[in-house]
Order: structure tokens, then sequence, then C-alpha cells
């Protein structure tokens, strides 16, 4: 779903543009280079929502919420610089401390309406995005957008371009944040590229079946795509998947085996079934310190049988022999334009984020959504931790014409409990 | 070839000591009389002898109504010299407002802001552009948090605000720096030029402190940049009528209401120059505060030059073709501001050159009337009046124009350019941040002298002569305190944005 962000008729209205930069000057001259991985997500943006209490956010003032913003541009100065390029056309970041967007909205609902809706992607609305270019000079990376409930609550939204960073780092971001806003000190070690720990490149030099070459877009960094896409969203318990999907694994690749064979199903036999998919996850091997920076692992699923078909067991085990082709990624990355998710049907693993912990008045946020913006034409399922422990919130992008056999399906299997329309 | 350079070199150190010789009599002329005089009286008195003297001493007719007389007719004199005499006016101490760090304009967040508003005028973003890497700003100086709104969102609240921030601030720095009690003020000066509500800025002051019912305030608008020289002109003026008084004045100017919203370029040029900033400044003229005062005024100037019309239109507030109001800088300003620093000069001059300068200058006016026009005329070397000088910091424009004028060193106008640098164009309040530039650098030892130069819409042009009352010491606290180790930089003729 294309979601130009345009004052509409919603009820998400009277949007203020500013911007936050750092407090200190960057010098003149400085840049930061970008790695052929980096470069690779381009044309993708994460979407961020988190939505705290009228309890906890009640009192909290505009300056409030811009104010804690500024000691942490002082610490990562790169992200609020903005886009260029080198003499070879190879984009860098010039940390000019143009800062970033911070939009502010009312919305004319109380946040108990708001997330009465249990399909959470009506949480889009929450974030102002815009797409880098058509001038990259002029293009912010980061788009804040604080709304206001009729209540008192308050929902903060980021477009976050993922050139800069995965969905770890806008959680990581988040949380400096809360923490700044609660008086902390905040300090970011700075991070080099030499220590990326990047598993060895594979010798046979094939290309990564996990991205998707795309006709070159330019200075306009919006994924091509052919289909219009629409996203759905649904709660799942662990529980459920334990007990009714008896196979060996962990949730997320018993959730993803299950939603792999509904899409298999629902998309007929034979050769439309998707046989390769993308499983973006966290690296277990992560580098500490946390930075803001592109460290998830992008691996690939291959399988010679028909999805639609197979055990379940067979598929999760297939899921669990994922190979990491970060490597492969990073070397041709800078070479062209491409698509990460959505190249091939990606399942997106943040349920180990933090994002809860991002605590305003020692409360946390009520409710998170996260989601990609430019997911190509084989959909994306993202995998969110939920404000219950026991739960999951599951995001699925597809083709429009896709999504209500896909629905089907997953209510056919058990997953999704009922299915009111237009939900 | 070293030896040609060694008569030369030779030859102007020669010149260097004739003119400090020639100085050095000239300025010290009835001193220099005076042994002359001293020693003959002395060789007269050793020739005549103890009786002779007492000789003449007997020859005086002393009686009771003469000796009397004479005691009055001195005890007379010397009353009417010690009232007649102007009250010193001290300035006690002052304080800068410093803005929050989270108001600071980057360039390129300028720039880009300035695209998004005339997004349909791009020559007029060019200009802006241009102006900008030109204009020896530096990267932090600050906007009030209205401005930062694309577009910007100057509402009369705002605006309010804001003069409440940047006053307020100011204020509560100065009470804590000379324990001052607010109940305890005279006299009230505020001067804002474009931001005159109702009630007045003055008025808003004096709710906000709880002054005292029989205060004198005033309230000085449209006035312009040099409207901080007037203020202290009228507080000094208030303190010769007023025994025993301490009057505080409030220089500043409200940027929220006055951003220019069209695309006319001569009016695009204050968007780019002008940004946040105040002064509050304690005056009095009590004997007490002798000690403890950091300057004593000693002159000051004021030049008008609205009685010609070109000077008069120069800096004009008027509404644009499709009704945006701006202030309109015409292309002769720097020639009319030239003119009206020599109008000045010429009264100045004569309060504070040295002797030595003035008969110089003298004597080429008098050769340039009488014998040869053509001769270059003389400009009088303040350097030799002044230790410091403080020039508004207008633009880079202003401050170049008056160091080519008064032959002025690097290191003289490094107070002015660096608050230009640091903190851009903050109008009336903009000789404070020189003054503690100064300060803060720890180059004001008692005795020496400032001036301060203001130039103004109108067109104005004045100027403060302060004498330095004790050494200061280098302040902790005060707008520099966090970068004065930075300063000065280099600033290049075109930044690179």
């Amino acid at each position: 779903m294309s979601q130009l962000q345009e004052e509409g008729s919603g009820p998400v209205h009277g949007f203020l543009l500013s911007t936050v930069s750092s407090t200190q000057p960057t010098e003149t001259g400085t840049t930061h280079e970008r790695t052929g991985l980096d470069l690779a997500m381009k044309l993708h943006y994460v979407k961020a929502v988190c939505i705290y209490s009228a309890e906890a956010a009640r009192e909290l003032t505009v300056m409030h919420v811009k104010g804690p913003f500024f000691p942490i541009f002082n610490q990562i100065p790169w992200i609020s610089g903005r886009l260029s390029r080198h003499d070879s056309g190879r984009p860098f970041i010039k940390c000019n401390d143009c800062g970033t967007r911070f939009v502010e909205s009312q919305c004319d609902l109380t946040e108990e309406e708001w997330l009465r809706v249990s399909d959470r992607s009506v949480d889009e609305s929450l974030v102002y995005h815009q797409p880098v270019g058509p001038e990259l000079a002029y293009s912010p990376l980061i788009y804040i957008q604080m709304t206001r409930f009729k209540c008192g609550g308050l929902a903060l939204g980021f477009s976050w371009a993922h050139i800069i960073g995965d969905a770890l780092s806008v959680s990581h971001f988040l949380n400096l944040w809360a923490r700044a806003l609660a008086g902390e000190e905040v300090y970011c070690p700075k991070t080099t590229d030499s220590e990326r720990g990047l598993p060895n490149p594979n010798p046979t030099g094939k290309e990564p079946g996990s991205i998707k070459r795309v006709d070159p877009v330019g200075d306009l960094w919006v994924a091509p795509s052919d289909s219009k896409m629409t996203t759905h969203s649904f709660n799942v318990t662990v529980k459920n998947i334990k007990t009714n999907f008896g196979a060996n694994g962990n949730e997320f690749e018993i959730l993803s085996g299950i939603i792999w064979r509904c899409i298999a199903q629902a998309r007929g036999g034979g050769g439309s079934e998707p046989v390769t998919i993308t499983i973006i996850r966290s690296d277990p091997n992560g580098l500490k310190p946390r930075a803001v920076r592109n460290s998830q692992m992008i691996s690939s699923v291959h399988v010679d049988f028909s999805v639609a078909e197979a055990k379940l067991e067979e598929i999760v085990k297939s899921i669990g022999k994922a190979t990491d082709e970060r490597s492969e990624i990073d070397e041709i990355g800078e070479s062209d334009d491409f698509i990460v998710y959505g190249a091939k049907l990606t399942f997106v693993d943040l349920s180990e984020v933090d994002f809860y912990e991002a605590k305003i008045k020692e409360t946390s946020p009520v409710s998170v959504y996260c989601n990609v913006q430019g997911i190509g034409d084989e959909g994306a399922v993202v995998v969110l931790p939920a404000a219950v422990e026991e739960e999951r919130v599951v995001t699925v992008t597809l083709p429009e014409d896709e999504m209500e056999k896909v629905k089907w399906e997953l209510k056919k299997c058990g997953l999704i409990k009922t299915l009111i329309n237009g939900e | 070839m070293p030896r040609e350079q060694m008569p030369e070199f030779s030859s102007s150190v020669k010149l260097k000591y004739v003119k400090l010789g020639f100085q050095y009599l000239v300025d010290h002329f009835l001193s220099l009389l005076l042994i002359p005089i001293m020693a003959i009286i002395a060789i007269e008195l050793l020739r005549m002898g103890p009786e002779e003297i007492l000789n003449v001493w007997k020859s005086l007719h002393f009686d009771l109504v003469y000796l009397l007389c004479s005691c009055f007719f001195v005890i007379f004199i010397s009353s009417v010299y010690f009232i007649s005499k102007p009250r010193t006016v001290y300035l006690v101490d002052y304080c800068c407002y410093k803005p929050p760090v989270s108001c600071r304009v980057p360039f390129a967040t300028f720039m880009e802001h300035s695209r998004l508003i005339l997004n349909d005028k791009p020559k007029s973003v060019e200009f802006q552009m241009r102006i900008l890497e030109r204009s020896g700003l530096g990267e932090e100086t600050c906007l009030p948090p209205a401005i930062h709104y694309i577009p910007p969102t100057p509402t009369m609240d705002e605006a309010r605000s804001e003069a409440q921030m940047v006053i307020f601030t100011a204020m509560d720095d100065l009470f804590k720096k000379t324990d001052l009690m607010p109940k305890d003020i005279d006299i009230l000066i505020v001067n804002c030029s474009l931001f005159s509500p109702t009630p007045s800025l003055s008025a808003m002051v004096i709710n906000k402190y709880k002054l005292r019912s029989n205060i004198k305030s005033f309230n000085l608008s449209g006035m312009g940049c040099s409207a901080g020289l007037i203020s202290v002109d009228l507080a000094r003026d208030l303190l010769q009528v007023h025994p025993n008084s301490n009057a505080i004045i409030v220089s500043t100017e409200i940027i929220t209401p006055n951003y220019y919203k069209g695309n006319e370029r001569a009016m695009l040029l204050p968007n780019c120059l002008f940004r946040m900033g105040s002064a509050a400044i304690l005056m009095s003229n009590h004997r007490s505060d002798r000690w403890r005062a950091k300057y004593k005024l000693s002159h000051l100037v004021r030049t008008h030059r609205g009685a010609d019309d070109k000077s008069y239109y120069c800096v004009y507030e008027q509404e644009d073709k499709d009704g945006n109001i701006g202030i309109n800088l015409s292309k002769d300003l720097m020639a009319i501001a030239g003119e009206a620093l020599k109008a000045n000069i010429t009264t100045i001059g004569p309060l504070v050159l040295p002797a030595s300068e003035q008969l110089l200058f003298l004597l080429s006016l008098i050769g340039r009337k009488i014998f040869n026009p053509k001769w270059k005329p003389y400009i009088p070397d303040f350097k030799l009046a002044f230790e410091h000088f403080c020039i508004h910091a207008g633009g880079r424009a202003v401050i170049d124009e008056l160091q080519k004028n008064l032959q002025l060193s690097g290191e003289h106008v490094e107070a002015s350019r660096m608050t230009l640098h640091r903190f851009g164009n903050t109008s009336s309040s903009s000789l404070w941040y020189e003054l503690s530039y100064i300060e803060s650098k720890g180059r004001m030892r008692r005795g020496d002298r400032v001036w301060q130069i203001a130039f103004g819409s109108g067109f104005k042009c004045n100027s403060a002569v302060w004498k330095c009352n004790r050494t200061i010491k280098t302040p902790k606290d005060g707008p520099w305190s966090d970068c004065i180790d930075r300063y000065p930089v280099f600033i290049p003729e075109v930044v690179k944005l």
C-alpha cells in the first residue's frame, strides 16, 4: 500500500511540519558512507508506530517530545544529514545537520476508539511518509509524526529510510528517546564498518535469491510495483500456534510455515506457488553495542516440493536451513537498484525487538505497529511482539487481489479466529 | 636586496618615532608648558631669598573682610562646579540572552525550509542561498520556535511568548548577577523595534516582576537597530534629573511576527540575517556603585540623517505587490551608512580624540579648503582614542565598510565579526554580545575605552563611549561561556553549502 501522506479528510489532520536537528554543529565536510548492503535496502522504509496511553502521555507538550531528539542527534549526527552522490554515482550521506522532519497532528478519535479496530494496519495513517527524492539533497531520511488523540493519548510514528538502518535500529532509536525523555544521559559509541561481522562470502558467486533487480529509479527512491498492495494485521497467541500446529521450531518459524502454506494454497498449485522465500531476522550473533545500522540477517529458503501440499514439519525444517545471503547482497548492492522485501515472499521476525521497552513515565506503549514501505509484489509478513507477552501481531502485506483468498485460507487453518468483513 | 630594504625599514621606523614624538608633544602640551613655568618660578624664589619673600608676604594687606570674601568666593565657585557637574552614570552590569540550543538553525535546515516554503520561486531560493553563503553567520544562530515551522506560524501568542522567553530570561540573570530587587528599579526602558503590542513590553515586564507603581517606564518602538543606544541616552538624561536612582534597559528584537512571507529579493534579506537575542542592562547614578560598576558612560552622540530623503527611505517597511509586509533594504545602504558615520565622527571626534590627531585633522582640513582640495582627507586614528570597538553586527558588509573607513585591524573588529558568526544580527542587543565577547576573552582592563557604534533605520548613527571602571575577570557564565575557546574562527568569504 503506497501511502504518500497527504492531509485528507480522515480522522488524523492538522499537520504542522517543523524540523528537529542536533545542538552541536558537525564539522563542515563530514560525510558518512553506506555499505553495499545498506544501498541494497534503499528502496524500502521502516514504518513504526508506538501508541501511549493518556495517563502516561497527557502532560507531554510538543517541546517535551522534540527535546530528547536533540541529544540523540548529537550522538548520531549522520542520520540527520542528507544524501548526495559521489562522482561515481554511489550515494553517501553528507553530515550537514539538516535534521529530520517532525509533524504534529491531531486525531478526532479517542485512543480507545482507535485501538478498538483489531486490524492494526490503520496505524499506517499515523506515520507521515515521504520517499527519498526527487531531490536527494532535500529529502529527510527520517520523519517523526506526533499525533494527539482526543483523550490525551499520544502516538509516535516513524518513517525511517532503510538505507540508514533496520527495524531493530528504529527500536533502538525509540528507546534512546524514551531514556532521554526520562532524563538519562544518552551515549552512542561510534561503530565502524569493519566490525560488521558478515559471514564469509559465498565462493560460487551466484546472485542471491532474496533480492530482485529493478529498473533504475534514479533519484526518486520508490520501489516500483505492478500490483496495488494492501495490508492486513491480526493477533495470534503463541499457545495457539504451539498446540494446534504441532511442529518443532520456534513460534516464528512455525508461523512462517503456516502462512507460507496458506499463501501457496491461495495462489493455486503448480508454478505460481512461492518455492523460495526470504527470512529476515535479527542476527543471533549480533554485534554489541547496539547502533543504528542494517544488522539483520537476510536469508533465503528454497524448497523443491510443493508447499501447498507439504506437511508443516517439512516446511518448518526447511525454514530452519535458511542460508545467510548478506555478503552476496553486500557485494552487488551498490551496482543497481534492488528490492529485498517482497522480491520473494518475505517473512520478517521482529518478535524479539524491544519496542515495548520505550517507556514514558515507566509505562510501556499500549500498542506497537511496524511494517515496511515499498514491499514488492511477492508480499511480506512481519511478526511483532504484542502488548501482551503471549501474543504476536502479524502484519501481512500482499497484492490486493490476493488478500481475500489468503485471509480465507488463514481462517480455514485456524490461525485467524473470526473474519468480519472489512477487518 | 636586504640592503635596500634596510634603509626603507629604518626610514619607516624613523617616521614612526617622529609621529610618536609629535603626538606626545601635542597631547601633553599643557603639562609640558607647565614645566618651564615652574622652573622659572622656583629659580626666582631661590634668587629672592627668604627675607624678600617675607617682605612680599607682609605687603599684601590681609584684613579679615578681605580674607572672608576670598574664602566665600572659593567655596562658592567650588559649589557651583560640583552642582553643575553632570552626574556620573555607571553601567553596573548587563546580561545577554543565550537562546536554547533546540532553536538552532543550521544552514542546511534554513535552506531546506526556504525551498519548501518558496517552492514555486526557485530564483528567490537561489538568492537566499547566496546571501547565506556570504553572510558571515555561523551554524549556531537561533530562530524562535514559531519560525521553525514550515510554513512559519507567526501568531501574536507566539510573538508574546518569544518576547517573554528572551526578556525574562535575560532579566532573571541580571537580577541574580547584581543582587537587585525588582522593587528597587526606578526607571525601566524597553526597546523593541518591530513588535509593539498593547499593553507594551515594558508593561509586560512590570506585570511579571511586580515593579513599583511609581516606576518611570518607557517603551521605544520603531527606532531600529540603533535603539539600544537611544535607550542608554534616555536613561542617562533621566539619571541626571533623578538622584540616587537606577535604570534597567532591555534591548531586543522579536523575530516571530516579522518573518517576510513574500519573495521580493530586497525584502528577503532580513529573513537570512536577523536572529533571536536580547540584553538587559543595569545603569545607575548611585555613588556606592562606583566600586562595583563595570563601566562609566563618557559620551553618547546621536546623529540623525532623516532630513535627507535618500537616508530616510533606505530601510523602509512596506507591503510588496502581493500584500506581504517586509523591510526593504535599498542598494545604497552602505554608502548612506558611511555618510552617517562621517557625520557622527565629526561630532564625537573632538570629544575623544587626543589633541595631536585633532590638530592634524584641522591642518588637513585647512589645507584642503585653502590650498588644494585634491589632498586626501586625513582620517583621524581612532585607535589612539579607544582600546575596543563594538560595531553593530548588522551584516558582514557593515563591518567590512567600517573597518575600511576607520582603518581598523582584524583584532579590533573581531568582537563584531564573531558575534555575527555566533549569534547573527540580533539588532539592538548585538553591541552587548560584542562587549561580552571582549570581556570573555579577558581583554577588558581598567581604564580601557570602548566605542559602541550602532546604525539604524531613519537613518541613524549613534555612538556611545564607555570607560572601563575595573578590570573585568573572565565571566564564568554568559552567552559565550561554552564556546569562547573556539573563537576566533576563520570565516571564509563564501561558505560552501
